[in-house]
């Protein structure tokens, strides 16, 4: 019944300055942030185009693979590069695709969200006569040029095989998963079970830690709690290894016990193994240099092959300043 | 006109009695209806006439008493059964949509389907037909919200006649109309009567009435006062039949000596807050003095209520015109200003917004004086609690635990809370929406005499009440409201019971 | 008559009374999810007092969050925009202090102000312009991600600086952090615990002892009533949303310091907890019931069950159909009768 209108005047002159002291402060925070490091090149006309089309940015390991893209390109001064982003959008990345065949692109590259929905489209692009790679998840069928991709279940076999010498065959071992939902958490994890499996490693805990480091935190918490000898925990991802690492220091525990780690990002797994927070970080390459230099390769007329396996990295203490070392296959 | 003597009886209602929790809102009432009339049910507010509608519409199920339609005794067990029999209810709050077309509209609920599919083409021919009908040119197919409140009321009746309905109900229907659509209704509604259509109708207009009545029925505090044909039955008398009661000294209204001008309003005008085209208060002037009861009859619909909580600041500063506060001008812009100034109202639902049922005694009373309590900000539960307590004591608050939730508390004891929370602001004016609804017979004389304490000590009072005995006993002024505007003024001593109500339907008087 | 009637009433009232009280009800299921910990104690680990100290640390952070979710809920509203506004902060602070050497001072009131500012954003929107709660603050959760995400340009921001060459640099870890990372009182709590507990206090004190608690119980149980009796509603309103992003914000700087970086993506899903812990507590979702205790024993029983299921290594899967049926249970429990 009552239809009452707040029409003070005041009120609404408040309103007014709390919302352009908002908008001034955003501007100002804005001004002081790190430029994305995926800016779109303004340069010089270049000859020819490279489409690339990411399914987000939202994780890290993405933001690096755009970012390894740029840096190789900027090597070339004769390709250009074009980003687009589907923000995790199955059928905005198929836009996207479909934006780079009407624009006549020379070659894409693309990280697809999913294998089915964008087989049709990479396809289409493919039989248009632009060059597709695929990069790190694949699409069905081979109606494409070349897949590059890391292999999750050898580096987790890997990491195992490491860890079984590091600790000379026996020792109890933490094992904190990445969300055992996706193929990453469940390679990661049947590779490291297939490296270790001759030893006489103890599995004495495992939790689920979604590739988050709080989480991460939180189930090393218990573990320590529970376990008076911890010697080794293998996480599958460098920030579930930090957040480990953290516990541990909080209990003073962090001098015994061996942290290791899948991704190597520079920024990341790198730096942690740098300060002795971690003592291995397994690469999970991004592929991204290795997309432009093969790239490149189609565009100058080579031949490529269909599957590229990119080799993964180790570093650790001894090795982190020499650029790692290449795991044998 | 269609000889009456042979018409059939269309509804027969005999021995109604209706109570809600041990109240009796009806008692023995009877009703009946021929076809081809319009009959008017006339009352004052609380006599039961609603109540009554919606017994005959389905709404009430519990009752006592017989309904015979069209000879056949029945007894609706809900609202779709009352609609499947013909009788068709258009209540003031239109229940439309605003959002859908008008051919959808009239057929909401009764839609015409062929098997699972609806058949819209059926539905908008049928409309336009109905439309035409009644004389009004509208495209059916176009959203009703487009359209004013008048056509929505029109296309109200249009959904009444949609459905084959023998009986047509119509509750003030003209109150949000402008004169030249109220012609058009009244063509409608004979239209409607030449079709042997049932029309009981409910106003509160007099012109009205006796422009449109065949037969006029009479209410009176739950009871059957008479019906009669509108040619047999005058004016005069039919307010007579509305408010002939016995008038009781039973109210302690002691001998008032006003003081200085302590409230004046001038041509006060508010659009109507539910934003009906006509402003729900229309230039109204008056004025009242300290240690003075100022009482604001009228009927619903009569603005009385608005106009309070327009000055209050209830609806904002969207009101015309001025005010004075003890010679200073005052304008209403929110409640805590009237608050600050000294202006209180009690509203008519204590429950909806005068009180927060979850909180205790102390809580609420002190809650439109917080600031008494808390210098700095800080709160101080031991003077919150004296207070309180002296609340108690002078309003003779029955409860056991002042810690008590208020939603445990009888009517009577929760309207007292209430007005303790106004008094602990101080108040120069105390505007009065019903204080006694819904409150025992022995709490509402206690509030009388807490009407004359106050006013003893200064205190200015407008009350509106629908009680006309409380009305006519604690006022020493009376001024009464119909649609928005003034049409009376009363010293206590010259007003009756009737010439209120005369003014209250509208006879301009003085 | 009615005198019985309301005698009657108390002597019902004081035998009853403590065991019926939401306080005595929300106590019912902390107890139960304590028992379930000594009973599965998983080695005895439950019995020691990290394993505890842990779980405060862990529980701090939502903590801080539900103080605000509570003022915001009694008033009777929703803040969704939680966890996004703890997200810009901790990208902010970080920023602030790693990358561009602010002092600690400043650094920590302009998140504050930012987290209040965006706070008392979405309050005026729902005083001013009547949009629901709901709505208002799904707008700020979703604008202040984006804004997070921008900010920090996609990434997380932590001691590894990114050069301009690409290379990174490793700058040492702010004192800042480090401090609120500590332990005080003999190693026996972490600073992060004692932010919830002035953050309790503080929660406390506007609910009980100021005006301002009043009016916002006033607004939660009877608006119009409350507007009708002189309560600023617009105000209050606006000030609940803006210390419920203030407290944001200091959990936005907490989590930050644990993690020692400003991840854009933190808190995903962390409002949907705090509200969580301020029901099972035993504050209305309607308003105008409640108080900041309740919301310490919720807080303390979502912890605690947390806790328990990870010590015990129970799989993700069981884990998650056993928080939700404790979760129906402690709400049960709480319905009760009148």
């Amino acid at each position: 019944m009552t239809t009452c209108i707040l029409k003070g005047r005041k009120m609404k002159r408040t309103i007014s300055l709390l919302i352009i002291t908002l908008l001034v402060g955003f501007i100002a925070i804005a001004g002081c942030s790190k430029k994305p490091a995926n800016k779109e090149d303004k340069g010089t006309k270049a000859k020819l185009t490279i489409g690339m089309s990411q399914c987000n940015l939202g994780e890290p390991w993405r933001v690096q693979m755009n970012a390894d893209v740029k840096m190789a390109a900027d090597k070339h001064p004769e390709i250009k590069v074009v980003y687009k982003d589907a923000q995790n959008d199955t059928l905005k990345q198929r836009s996207q695709m479909e934006e780079f065949i009407s624009a006549g692109v020379n070659l894409i590259i693309i990280s697809p969200k999913e294998a089915a929905p964008l087989t049709p489209v990479v396809a289409q692009a493919f039989q248009k006569g632009i060059p597709v790679i695929v990069l790190d998840r694949r699409v069905l069928g081979d109606q494409y040029t070349c897949f590059i991709g890391a292999d999750n279940k050898k580096i987790g076999k890997a990491a195992g095989k490491w860890i079984v010498e590091k600790l000379g065959g026996k020792g109890k071992v933490v094992e904190l998963m990445g969300l055992m939902t996706s193929t990453p958490g469940q390679d990661r994890h049947s590779g490291f079970r297939d490296g270790i499996k001759d030893s006489a490693l103890e599995l004495i805990f495992e939790a689920d830690m979604k590739w988050l480091e709080p989480d991460s935190r939180k189930e090393m918490e218990s573990a320590l709690a529970r376990f008076d000898k911890i010697d080794l925990v293998y996480a599958h991802n460098d920030p579930g290894a930090h957040g480990a690492y953290l516990a541990a220091q909080a209990a003073g525990r962090e001098k015994n016990i061996v942290f290791v780690g899948i991704d190597a990002l520079p920024q990341e797994g790198q730096a942690y193994v740098k300060q002795g927070i971690m003592q291995a970080s397994f690469e999970y390459p991004t592929g991204g240099k290795e997309a432009i230099e093969l790239g490149l390769d189609i565009l100058n007329g080579k031949k490529v092959e269909k599957e590229v396996t990119l080799s993964s990295r180790v570093f650790t203490k001894d090795n982190i300043d020499s650029g790692g070392q290449w795991l044998k296959d | 006109m269609i000889d009456r003597a042979n018409t059939s009886q269309l509804l027969k209602m005999t021995g109604i009695s209706k109570s809600f929790s041990g109240v009796k809102v009806l008692s023995d009432v009877q009703f009946d209806l021929k076809a081809g009339e319009v009959h008017v049910l006339a009352g004052e507010n609380g006599a039961g006439k609603s109540t009554l509608i919606k017994i005959l519409a389905g709404v009430h199920t519990d009752y006592q008493g017989q309904i015979f339609l069209n000879s056949q005794p029945v007894r609706f067990a809900s609202i779709h059964e009352a609609a499947a029999a013909g009788i068709s209810v258009i209540h003031q709050e239109l229940s439309l949509v605003p959002s859908m077309t008008i051919a959808e509209n009239i057929f909401l609920g009764r839609e015409k389907c062929r098997g699972p599919w609806l058949n819209k083409k059926e539905m908008t021919a049928e409309a336009r037909k109905l439309l035409t009908e009644i004389g009004l040119d509208v495209d059916v197919t176009r959203n009703l919200g487009s359209y004013p409140l008048s056509i929505q009321q029109m296309v109200e009746i249009c959904k009444a006649l949609a459905f084959a309905c023998r009986i047509i109900v119509m509750d003030e229907p003209t109150s949000a109309l402008t004169d030249v659509e109220v012609e058009k209704l009244f063509t409608i509604v004979d239209k409607l009567r030449k079709s042997g259509r049932g029309i009981i109708y409910i106003s509160h207009k007099m012109e009205e009435i006796y422009r449109i009545a065949d037969r006029i029925t009479v209410l009176r505090d739950g009871t059957f006062v008479g019906t009669a044909t509108a040619e047999e039955l005058d004016r005069g008398k039919m307010v007579k039949w509305m408010v002939g009661r016995e008038l009781n000294q039973q109210f302690p209204r002691h001998k008032s000596l006003p003081g200085q001008v302590r409230l004046k309003v001038n041509s006060f005008t508010l659009p109507d807050p539910a934003g009906k085209p006509m402003p729900a208060v229309n230039d109204v002037s008056f004025s009242v003095r300290c240690g003075e009861i100022l009482g604001i009859a009228g009927l619903q619909g009569s603005g009385n209520s608005e106009l309070l909580n327009g000055i209050f600041g209830t609806y904002g500063s969207n009101t015309r015109g001025s005010c004075e506060l003890d010679s200073r001008p005052y304008k209403p812009t929110t409640p805590a200003n009237a608050i600050s100034r000294g202006i209180s109202l009690l509203t008519n639902d204590r429950k909806a917004n005068g009180l927060v049922l979850g909180m205790n005694i102390v809580h609420n009373v002190t809650l439109a004086a917080l600031k008494k309590f808390s210098p700095l900000g800080w709160l101080q539960p031991n003077s919150e609690s004296k207070a309180a307590a002296e609340q108690k004591e002078a309003l003779n608050l029955k409860a056991a635990n002042l810690k008590m939730q208020v939603d445990s508390l009888s009517g009577g004891n929760q309207q007292k809370v209430v007005m303790a929370k106004w008094i602990e602001t101080e108040p120069k004016v105390f505007l009065l929406d019903e204080p006694t609804r819904g409150v025992d017979v022995g709490a509402k004389h206690e509030i009388y005499e807490l009407m004359n304490k106050w006013t003893s000590n200064g205190l200015a009072i407008i009350l509106i009440t629908s009680e006309m005995p409380e009305l006519l006993a604690m006022s020493d002024r009376i001024i009464v409201m119909h649609r928005g505007s003034i049409t009376a003024e009363f010293d206590s001593e010259q007003a009756t019971q009737e010439k209120i109500l005369h003014a209250a339907m509208g006879v301009q008087t003085n | 008559m009615i005198k019985e009637e309301s005698s009657a009433k108390l002597t019902k009232l004081s035998s009853e009374r403590w065991f019926t009280s939401p306080t005595a009800r929300a106590f019912g299921a902390l107890i139960i999810v304590f028992a379930l910990g000594l009973l599965f104690n998983a080695d005895g680990a439950f019995y020691k007092w990290g394993t505890h100290r842990d779980m405060l640390r862990a529980v701090s952070v939502y903590g801080i969050l539900s103080c605000g979710m509570t003022l915001v809920i009694i008033s009777g509203g929703i803040d969704l925009s939680v966890a996004s506004i703890l997200a810009l902060t901790a990208v902010s602070f970080s920023l602030f202090t790693i990358h561009k050497g602010i002092s600690t001072p400043i650094t920590i009131l302009a998140c504050l102000v930012i987290g209040a500012l965006c706070g008392m954003f979405s309050g005026a929107v729902i005083a001013r312009f009547r949009i629901q709660p709901f709505i208002a603050t799904l707008a700020m959760m979703v604008f202040a991600r984006g804004m997070a995400k921008w900010v920090s340009g996609g990434q997380k921001i932590s001691t590894a600086v990114q050069q301009s060459d690409g290379t990174y640099k490793y700058v040492n870890v702010p004192q800042i952090f480090n401090f609120i990372n500590s332990k005080v009182l003999g190693d026996n709590i972490t600073v992060v615990t004692l932010i919830f507990v002035v953050c309790l206090i503080i929660s406390w004190i506007l609910l009980v002892k100021l005006r301002y608690g009043r009016y916002l119980y006033a607004i939660g149980g009877n608006e119009e009533a409350a507007r009708l009796s002189g309560v600023p509603v617009g105000w209050t309103k606006i000030l609940a949303y803006g210390m419920s992003g203030l407290f944001c914000a200091v959990a936005g700087m907490c989590q930050a310091a644990q993690e020692l970086q400003g991840d854009p993506e933190a808190g995903m899903s962390y409002e949907l907890s705090a509200i969580a812990m301020v029901v099972i507590g035993g504050t209305s979702l309607q308003g105008g019931r409640g108080g900041i205790w309740l919301t310490l024993i919720g807080v303390l029983t979502i912890g605690y069950l947390e806790k328990i299921l990870s010590i015990n290594a129970i799989g993700e899967d069981k884990r998650l159909m056993l928080t939700a049926a404790i979760i129906i249970a402690a709400v049960l429990l709480q319905k009760g009768k009148k």
